[in-house]
Order: C-alpha cells, then structure tokens, then sequence
C-alpha cells in the first residue's frame, strides 16, 4: 500500500471521528439533519445545502407530487435564520419511487429509507462572521399511517473563507445527480378519450430498459394504473390511463424514470404536447428482457410454428382434433384419397385465416386499449356462453341427434360426406378458436416478444403460429404411406364418432364452468337452457315436416342470442380473491405482497392461474395440489400465492407482459431473501417443484 | 386441388361475418368504463349499515342535498378537521343539518387497519368530538369506499336534491395536517353548499382531495 492511500485513510478516519456540525434531530420516525457541501462559504455565493432523512424502515416520505395520498415535505425558515426565506432555492427533487399504498387502487410517489434533499442557498452579501441556516423541516411521513412530523434543523456557516466539505458534498452531489434532467428529446401525447399514449422520442433510443414509469407533476392520469412500455428504436411509448376528460388542452408534464436492466436509473422532466406519435418510438416490443434486441424474424417464425405444433396436444384443442381424425378416417375408408388432401388444405386455411382474424384482433385492440392477453376470448361472457352451445351441438351430431346436409347449417360438420371442405374448414376454425388460449411452453416467451412488435410482424407469427398448429395434418393428408397407418372401414366408425361426442359435452362442461366464473350461475343455467333450445330443435328437426322445421330454426335462433345476450359478466372485482385461493391455503397475489414476504425471507412460489386454461388445470391437478409438493412448501414456509386471470385483471396482466408471457400459465419462483424470480416450466412436475432451490 | 364453389364461398362468408361480431362485440366488452365519478352524473345507490345497525340507502334521501365524509379518527388530518377549537368539520355538520342537508360520515378501514371501529364505539367517538352526522356508516369491507372511489381521509362528496354529484374532493384548498391553516384556507364543502341552496352553480366543483389514504 502506497503512503499517499495510507495518508488519505488515516485523514479519512479522522474525519469520520470529529463530532458533526449538528447532531441529527430524531422526530419521531426519522433523523433529520441539514449538511451542505461547504463548511465555509463567501458572502453572496449561493451554494447546496441539503435536507438528509434516515427514515425507519417501512416509513416513506412523498415526492412534490405525493400520488393519491400524502403530502411533500417542506421547509420554513425560522424568524431566527440569517440565511431567510428568499435566499432558499427549490428542492431539487430525487427521483420518485413507487408506493402502492393499495395494489391497484392507491399509489402514493415518494421515498424509502434514506433520502437527501438538496435545495440551493445563498450567503447573505452583508455576511459577517458565521451565519445559520435555520428552517422547520415540516413532512407528513407514513407507513401504514401517517404521522405529521416537525424536525428543526440548523445548519452553521463559516463565511470568511471558502471550504469545502468533501463528505457531505460527495453526497449531495451524488442526490442532485439522483434528480431529473431536462429530456434531450421530444415528447408527445396522444390522447383518445381516456386512453393517452405519450410518445418519447431519443436519438439512439433509452438503450437495455428494464422499466419506464411517467411520474405526473399534476393528476391528469390514474397513479394506480399500470403503464404499459413498447419500445422503439429511437425511443418509447408509454399507455397511461387519464384520470378525467379535460376539456382544456395544456401539456402533460412530469418526470419519466427509466430503469436500466442493471438498475440504473434515469429521469427526463418532460413537457408533451398534443399531437400524433412521434417516429420510431414502438415496435421493438414491450420494456424488459427482450427490450433492445430485436429477435431475428426467422427465430420468431420458427418459434411460432413450433409453438402451433405444441399446441396440438394441448387438451383443449384434443377434443376439435379429434373430430378432425376422425373426419380423415372416414374420408379414407371412403377411397378419397384425394378428398383427403382437400380437406388438409381446407383444415389449414381454416387454421390461418383464423389465425389472421385474431391477429387482427389483437392488434385492433391493442390501437384501442392498449396490450392484450391471449385468451382474452374465454374472457368474455358472451362469447364462452356461445362456445358452450357450439360444443355442445356438435356433441349432439355426432350423437346422430341429427343429420347435417348441404344447406348452410352445416358448420362445423360434414366431415363425413363428400362436401367435407367447409367441415375440415371450420374444424380448422375451431381447432384455432378454442386451442389459442392455451399458450404452450415456446408460445408465452414468444408471445411476449411478438406482442409489442408491428402489425406485420405480428400477422406474420400468428399465421406461423397456426401453420404449425395445422401442419401435422397436412403432412398426414399429403404423405401417401401415413393413410396406410390409418385403420380400414367398418361399423366400428359410427361408434367411433358417437363416442367422439363424449371429448365436446366434456369441454362444454369445462367451458360452463368458465363461464360460471365469469358471469356467475346465473348465466350457466341461461345456457344449460339455451343448450335444451338446441335439443329440443334437433329433436324437432327430425320430424321432416315444413312447420316443425320452422320452429326449430327459430327455437335455434332465440336460444344463442337470448343466452349470448343473458350472459353478459359483471365488471370483475380488481384483485378478487378466487375460489381456487381459498381451497389451497394459498392467497390472492399482488405485487405488495410479494414484496414483503421477500422482505420476511420467505420463499415465494406464484401461480399464475386462469380456470380457462386447461394446461393449468392440469399443473393443479397433477403437481400443484399433489402431497410431495403440498409438503415441500410446508417444511420450508413456503408462501403460495395465486393470480386468478379468469376475468380480466390489468395487475396480472402487467405483470405477466413483465415476463414476457402474453398468458397462463406463468410460475414464478422467489428463493427466500430474492427479489429476482424464477420463471418456471410451463409444464410442471412434482419433481421440479420439490427440488426448488430454497436459497438464491 | 380446392373447388371454389358458391356453397364454401357463402359458407366462409358466414364465417368471416361471425368472427367479425364476435371481434366487435370483444372490442366494444374492453372498451374501459369511466373513471371517477363525473360532475353531474347520478350518484350510485348504496345501502350501507350505520353504526346503530340499520341500513341506510342513498335513495332514502332522494329530494335532498346529502354529504358524504369520509372518515378515519387515527389520520391526523382527520383530526385537523374535528380539533376544537376550531372544529372546522364538526360547525359544517351542524350548519348542514340545519339547512336540511343529510350528513353521512363514512368509515372504511379494513378490520385491523387504523379507524376501523364497531358501531358502539363509533357513536363514542362521534358524541366525544361533538360530531352531528345524521349516520355514522360502517363499510369495513370498503364497498361504498370503493364505488364512490374515495382515496383520502377526509374525501367530501356533496349529492345533490337530484340526486347528481354536485362536488367530490378536498375539504379545503389548504393541504395540510396543520389546524392553523383552516382559517386561512377556502372551504370547498361550504361554498358549495352556500350555492347549491341557493340554486347557484357550483364554483369549484372537483378538486384533488388531501389527507391519509383510506385504510381498505
């Protein structure tokens, strides 16, 4: 070791033993002291001086905008201050954390632990001898209540000289360099009704962005509401959520934090103007690992194909290939080799334009509410009601309740007869329908990646997407040897198909579940009596006569609109505890209480669910609710929490797009004392639980 | 190959026309309900118990002006409000019953959170600190909290005799926990009600309300 560094830590530990200037006041529940950046200072300089809190742990202090709740510190200088009211500059702000004081319903903006204040100070010009800093540091502080507290500080000036203080400058310095900055870019917002989308554009872009929050300076917008960050290459988008309709157009200021995926943070105080969105500011997909890497198009593909290959033997999609093979077994016996093929042609364009529509959904929606989740169809009440009677009905044809012909009622059939082209059509609507929301394996990560991606792109993945989940059929009907593999004709095919209706009434009554939790019973029984309607007018369908085959069709077409239009969900409870929760001696997830069981040193283990995806069903069935697991998480206090996405849930939703999983299932791990999780498999097993690392 | 015949045409323009309703019925279902409650809009109902355990409904003042307070006696701007002298909330309350007004304090701490009480000792507090609502309202499960989406401990909301909102937010415009600043602060709550019986507009008719989060 050098003489110099032995002198420079001699002379630093001096330093650390002579008695501070003042003595930190402890108001209640924090030490409050001022410091400055000078021990001396000449008369008219203006220099730093600085509010420093060391707050208990578990208090917070609020930023100048305090969110929901709260108030911003304040300083009043005392009649006894040399150094007066006008001669005190403005707080140089830190940068803002988060406070969810109530997950999703009361977010305050403020800070945790230690916090240091700088504001400016002028030496009066007249100055003679030393002078003092004397000002009430007023702050309301809270953890779960609040507290108003007063601490009086003083500070002490030499003025004869100027001496720096290189401790306390150091640590100004390095709070002011905590503060904002004026954006070096351009900012714009867009605002459609309550939707605002504000657009940041930087040249060269916000580099490896872990997170972007826009902390408002007035109440313009919803604090609570999650904001949703696409990148751009020069740039971000930022959705937020406008508290009210002004009718008065001004500009939407604040401060917006970036968040470097190597925790670094950066804020930019901006001013947006109203206007279009600024250019290449989204399109490189949402913040978070796969921000700044644009993933190669032909990876993306590839992995949508092999995701739509994987999705084939989801148990969703199980039941709609089965129709499907049995349609082909049919054909063949017939000799139709060549019809065959048609219908693996006509299967896979029913796939892709499927596919395509739901592209075109998703992208619809997300111009209109911002990001969207995969099996957001199995959200929506009407449309699972509809889906129920769907099942249901082709359950009852090939029960051979009735017979379908040529005419245009022959959705979803005709997989038997020689005009099998709009059957294998719609089988391959169906398969697509009903498998898309459970996301396999490859698909959530790649999802995730698509999703904040442009309108090609994403058109481009979910055509591939259903390619893959059409090809294996393809392939069957074009390879001539794999007829071979297929069984000979027989008897045994009307069995077949009837007992292939077994597979639909089970996922109508899957499906009837769903919507029992979306829109309560209620809404059940309006379709059980909406599939009777469908009974009853195939029962009178077969009657051959003009009249009874009119009030079929009527019978047919009041019940769909009447259970469509009786199925509607009520608006779902924010945070709502699920029945699922209550039976595992699990709780509701939020990302407060994650927080704080990490900050127990519990691990965490977090199931993100839906009772529409069958995937998760399986998960609880076979590991989830199993002994070995239920007794791991036992021995080592493990807390389990649930995040019920059955109906919409914008926090699950937030925070699955963190992960980069565009739907359920998503498991995530929190070895004790991580604030880092785990993403686990999407299919688990009892073995990949149990042997968890406990420790990070 | 494939035989484009009118039957598959027609057919996979039903399809399409199908997917097309089922594509707007979801993009009308996500279209996102208002927030807030907008000035001028009908209030929801409610029947919420009061602290002598009788239900009480908005509906049952219909005709008249009622204020909605909501409460928290461990928030020290709570008892900014209720300290005497002044007793700035406690001369609003018997003012407003004088006038015919119907004054509701609300309480909505979650059970365990601070100010969550039961109804006898609601009653002690509110005869401690000479307060006059007409109803002490108990929503330990935060419902009417929520529907009414009060934030702060005090948050005011002035109902209208139609029935309408006619003021939501703040007490006054001074935020702060300090009872010296009520004198010089201008009491939103008051002037509205000054105006409102005398069929004036509302001057400030929103406002950011100030105080302690609700305990939910």
């Amino acid at each position: 070791m050098k003489l110099s560094a032995c002198l420079t830590a001699l002379f630093g530990a001096i330093l650390f033993m002579l008695p501070a200037a003042a003595a930190p006041v402890d108001a209640g529940h924090a030490r409050v002291e001022l410091i400055s950046e000078r021990d001396a200072a000449l008369p008219g300089e203006t220099i730093y001086a600085a509010l420093k809190m060391d707050l208990d742990n578990g208090w917070h202090v609020y930023w100048l905008n305090a969110g929901d709740a709260g108030l911003p510190p304040q300083l009043i200088a005392q009649p006894g201050s040399d150094i007066e009211a006008d001669a005190i500059g403005k707080i140089v702000w830190p940068l803002p954390h988060l406070l969810p004081v109530v997950e999703g319903e009361i977010m305050d903006y403020g800070y945790n632990n230690e916090v240091v204040f700088p504001f400016p100070i002028t030496i009066p010009e007249d100055a003679m001898g030393p002078v003092t800093l004397d000002v009430m540091a007023d702050y309301l502080i809270c953890e779960d209540t609040c507290v108003p507290e007063q601490a009086h500080v003083k500070l002490k000036l030499e003025t004869d000289q100027s001496a720096a203080n290189t401790r306390d400058g150091e640590l100004i310095g390095k709070w002011i360099a905590k503060s904002d900055v004026p954006f070096p870019g351009e900012a714009r917002v867009l605002k459609k009704n309550l939707d605002w989308t504000l657009s940041l554009r930087l040249d060269g872009g916000f580099g490896k962005v872990h997170s972007i929050r826009f902390f408002p300076f007035g109440h313009d917008i919803l604090h609570p509401a999650a904001q949703p960050v696409e990148l751009g290459r020069h740039g971000a988008t930022l959705s937020l959520s406008a508290a009210d309709i002004t009718a008065v157009s001004k500009p939407l200021e604040g401060v917006v934090v970036i968040e470097q995926e190597d925790g670094t943070r950066t804020g930019y105080e901006i001013s947006a103007a109203e206007g279009s969105p600024l250019p290449d500011t989204s399109g490189l997909g949402p913040a978070g690992g796969m921000a700044g890497l644009q993933v190669a198009a032909w990876k993306l593909i590839l992995l949508a194909i092999l995701g739509g290959l994987i999705l084939n033997l989801m148990p969703c999609v199980l039941p709609v290939l089965s129709m499907k093979a049995f349609g082909m077994v049919s054909a063949v016996s017939g000799g139709h080799a060549g019809e065959v093929r048609r219908h693996g042609i006509w299967y896979t364009a029913g796939v892709l334009v499927s596919f395509g529509v739901l592209a075109a959904i998703i992208v619809a929606l997300r111009a209109a509410t911002g990001p969207v989740t995969l099996g957001f169809q199995l959200q929506n009440a009407p449309v699972v009601a509809i889906l129920v009677l769907v099942m249901f009905a082709v359950g009852l044809w090939l029960m051979g309740m009735f017979e379908l012909g040529t005419s245009l009622q022959n959705l979803g059939s005709g997989l038997a007869d020689r005009d099998g082209d709009a059957g294998a059509f719609f089988t391959g609507v169906l398969a697509a329908v009903v498998g898309s929301p459970c996301v396999g394996p490859f698909l959530g990560a790649a999802l995730g990646a698509v999703m904040g991606h442009s309108a090609p792109v994403v058109f481009t993945f979910f055509l591939a997407m259903g390619f893959g989940l059409a090809l294996p059929f393809l392939v069957l009907s074009f390879v001539p040897n794999l007829y071979k593999l297929l069984p000979r004709p027989g008897k045994w095919m009307d069995t077949l198909k009837q007992f292939f209706a077994f597979p639909m009434f089970l996922t109508a009554a899957w499906l009837a579940k769903v919507l029992g939790d979306l829109a309560g019973s209620g809404a059940v029984a309006w379709t059980a009596t909406g599939a009777v309607a469908i009974a009853f007018a195939a029962w009178l369908w077969q009657r051959e006569a003009r009249l009874p085959r009119i009030l079929a069709v009527v019978t047919l077409a009041l019940s769909v609109f009447g259970v469509a239009e009786r199925a509607m969900a009520p608006a779902p409870a924010l945070g709502a505890s699920s029945a699922y929760a209550a039976k595992y001696e699990a709780e509701p997830w939020s990302a407060g209480r994650v927080q704080s069981l990490v900050a127990e040193g519990r691990p965490v283990f977090i199931d993100f669910t839906a009772s529409w995806c069958a995937t998760c069903q399986v998960n609880k069935a076979t590991t989830l609710k199993s002994r070995a697991v239920h007794d791991f998480f036992a021995a080592n206090d493990v807390a389990f929490l649930v995040a019920d996405f059955t109906r919409k849930d914008p926090a699950i939703a937030a925070e699955l797009a963190r992960h980069q999983r565009a739907g359920v299932p998503m498991y995530l791990w929190y070895p004790a004392g991580s604030d880092v999780p785990q993403v686990l498999p999407e299919i688990l097993n009892q073995g990949l639980v149990t042997s968890l690392p406990l420790t990070p | 190959m494939i035989t484009i015949n009118r039957r598959n045409l027609s057919l996979a323009a039903g399809m399409a026309a199908a997917v097309a309703l089922t594509a707007g019925a979801l993009i009308a279902s996500t279209a996102q309900a208002d927030s807030g409650l907008p000035i001028g809009r009908p209030a929801p109902d409610f029947t919420t118990m009061d602290s002598n355990g009788d239900p009480v409904s908005l509906s049952d003042f219909a005709g008249r002006t009622v204020v909605l307070e909501w409460t928290n006696e461990g928030c020290p701007f709570v008892r900014k409000h209720y300290a005497q002298p002044p007793g700035n909330m406690q001369g609003l309350q018997a003012d407003a019953d004088a006038d015919g007004t119907v004054w509701l304090t609300v309480i909505s701490s979650a059970p365990g959170k601070q100010g969550h009480v039961d109804g006898a000792a609601a009653n002690q507090w509110a005869e401690e600190h000479d307060a006059s609502p007409a109803h002490v309202l108990l929503d330990p499960d935060g419902t009417l909290g929520r529907l009414y989406q009060a934030k702060t401990t005090p948050h005011m909301y002035i109902i209208g005799p139609k029935g309408q909102v006619a003021y939501q937010g703040a007490i006054d415009s001074v935020a702060s926990a300090n009872v010296a600043d009520i004198a010089s602060a201008t009491n939103y709550v008051r002037e509205a009600l000054t105006s409102l019986s005398a069929a004036e507009p509302i001057g400030v008719s929103s406002t950011k309300p100030y105080g302690c989060s609700v305990k939910y």
